[in-house]
């Protein structure tokens, strides 16, 4: 394959990925989770290449603390138990760069609340709303962003009302509009 | 838009609807694999060597 010797860890399944994670749910490091980015993406598009994933999880607070940390997640990922590396803002679990993000804004609050369950290979996980996936999307605005939120409307995968309610209460209209000037009559 | 490209447009939108309808977990092996071939390619000494 192109000379390039092959790392067996890079093929090894998502679904690994997720074990771990609900393991690490389970032992009571994080609350809830769902999958976001292009592996979120995957549930309702065709697959398209990623070189990581994207969980956002609601962690639970410190006893008398305020500040939201990821510091339990890397201790329990990097105990010699377990041994995952943490590469710049990634953990590298089972191969995979997994990226944990606590939700930085209401929008971000409701589309984990609001994540549909599903199952891989008979393991549970979650997987953010087709709908606040676009609208996280649309937020975060870089030319990837609006690639897939091409992607999402074109699939006919995301429900247009559900869409502009979202839209309305994260006050995310005017950047929609915005965004169907520079693309063209996109709206599903 | 000549019969040709409205025909290759209109197979490429009915594949994408294909891959779209695979199981979650089929698409996660297929996810997989794009991701190896993308590190493959990036690591390939003939690519690293136009980097700008």
């Amino acid at each position: 394959m192109l000379g390039v010797a092959r790392n067996e860890d890079v093929m090894k399944p998502i679904v690994e990925v997720l074990k771990v994670i609900n393991r690490m749910q389970a032992d009571g490091v994080i609350e809830t989770y769902a999958i976001g980015g292009a592996v979120g993406a995957t549930f309702y598009l065709e697959p398209s290449a990623t070189l990581d994933i994207d969980i956002f999880l609601s962690l639970r607070h410190a006893p008398g603390s305020l500040l939201v940390t990821l510091a339990p997640i890397y201790e329990y990922l990097t105990a010699p138990a377990r041994g995952y590396k943490v590469e710049n803002e990634y953990v590298v679990i089972e191969g995979w760069p997994v990226q944990f993000l606590p939700p930085s804004d209401a929008l971000g609050e409701e589309a984990l609340a609001q994540a549909v369950e599903t199952r891989v290979d008979g393991v549970r996980t979650w997987v953010m709303s087709a709908e606040h996936l676009v609208a996280l999307a649309l937020k975060l605005g870089r030319p990837k962003d609006f690639a897939r939120i091409l992607q999402f409307v074109g699939s006919g995968a995301v429900k247009p009302g559900a869409l502009d309610r979202i839209l309305g209460r994260h006050k995310l209209l005017a950047k929609w509009r915005e965004f169907e000037r520079k693309f063209g009559r996109n709206k599903p | 838009m000549s019969k040709w490209m409205q025909n290759l447009l209109r197979n490429k939108r009915a594949m994408r609807r294909r891959l779209s309808a695979l199981p979650f977990s089929t698409k996660l092996m297929m996810l997989a694999a794009l991701r190896e071939r993308s590190l493959a390619i990036a690591a390939n000494p003939l690519r690293q060597r136009h980097r700008p």
